[in-house]
């Protein structure tokens, strides 16, 4: 089809599109957008999008916050080397100890539920399966049904 | 000056560029006025560097097309999927037009105006896939591969579109204008 392309037409159709004037906008236009200015300038400019604040601002800002990252890795590092941490994690220890032993008995029912499905055959796995698939699907019709018949258009 | 006020003048300035740059694109005068208004809520949070700047013009003029192609691109799902349903039944709507007696009736010289707003309507009841590339290239100046990569498609597609926009506006046209009106294109 590319091959197609009529240059004549082409030119006809760059002169008439090229030959038109701007449309004037309407005359809401102007109003419109200066309300909404009007608005964002009443805004106070902690409550504005962090890049219209003003230019030292957000440069005050970033040098707080820089200045609080790097505060915050500092004082996790001095936390980490400090003597009385290492109590403090032999304390949280005993904690994880206590989870640790939950944990294990959650493993134990696990296992001895696995046992008790595998002991079952695969003929009553499969009856529970399709049981299963059978309430989803009941579930499913029921449901449509309900929704047919109360939205139906009287 | 204030602030404001120097910004109303900008704005009085472009809005006619703007706001037709975005109506030739999206054919929809509300859609239009939505994206003009965020192309100078753009413009009033740069308007420090663009009040001096010469190429204010052709940064509006950007951001104006980006934001349509944007949303066009929200509803470019629902576009696509009628545009082949709508395209088609818009060039079968052509054929249908065509059966109409042809231009001898129409007068040669119809005012200038009057021939604008011919051609502007016509473009504007084009299908978007057809409308966007037309314009992005004929009025917006860019090529072919350009027009690809904006609208994420590939560039055989969007030949094919402008082409067939072309001559949807031409069937469209000689049916207002007459023949000799396109200058001997048909």
């Amino acid at each position: 089809m590319n091959e197609n392309q009529n240059p004549r037409l082409e030119a006809a159709i760059d002169r008439e599109l090229k030959a038109l004037p701007n449309l004037r906008a309407p005359q809401t236009l102007l109003p419109r957008v200066m309300a909404l200015i009007e608005q964002r300038v009443a805004v106070p400019w902690y409550r504005r999008a962090w890049q219209s604040w003003p230019m030292p601002l957000q440069a005050v800002s970033m040098l707080v916050l820089l200045a609080a990252f790097g505060g915050l890795c500092f004082g996790s590092w001095q936390l980490m080397h400090a003597p009385a941490v290492a109590s403090a994690t032999t304390e949280a220890g005993g904690w994880f100890k206590l989870l640790n032993g939950a944990l294990n008995t959650l493993g134990v029912l696990a296992n001895a539920l696995a046992l008790a499905v595998k002991s079952l055959g695969p003929m009553v796995l499969g009856g529970i399966v399709l049981a299963v698939l059978a309430g989803y699907a009941a579930c499913i019709g029921f449901g449509t049904l309900y929704v047919r018949l109360a939205f139906a258009r009287r | 000056m204030t602030d404001a006020q120097e910004f109303e003048t900008f704005m009085r300035n472009y809005q006619d560029m703007v706001f037709s740059t975005a109506m030739r694109l999206l054919a929809n005068q509300a859609e239009a006025q939505d994206v003009s208004q965020d192309v100078f809520l753009k413009a009033y949070e740069r308007f420090g560097e663009l009040r001096e700047s010469k190429t204010a013009g052709g940064w509006l003029k950007t951001v104006a097309t980006n934001l349509c192609l944007n949303h066009l691109s929200r509803y470019r799902s629902r576009w696509s999927f009628f545009s082949d349903l709508v395209g088609r039944g818009r060039e079968e709507g052509d054929e249908t037009e065509i059966e109409f007696p042809a231009s001898d009736d129409v007068e040669a010289d119809l005012a200038r105006s009057e021939r604008r707003e011919i051609v502007e309507h016509a473009l504007q009841t084009l299908p978007p896939t057809q409308r966007v590339p037309l314009v992005l290239f004929h009025m917006e100046g860019l090529q072919y591969d350009e027009i690809a990569a904006k609208l994420g498609v590939s560039m055989g597609k969007v030949k094919t579109d402008i082409f067939r926009a072309r001559e949807a506006l031409r069937r469209k046209l000689r049916l207002k204008l007459g023949e000799e009106e396109l200058a001997g294109a048909v």
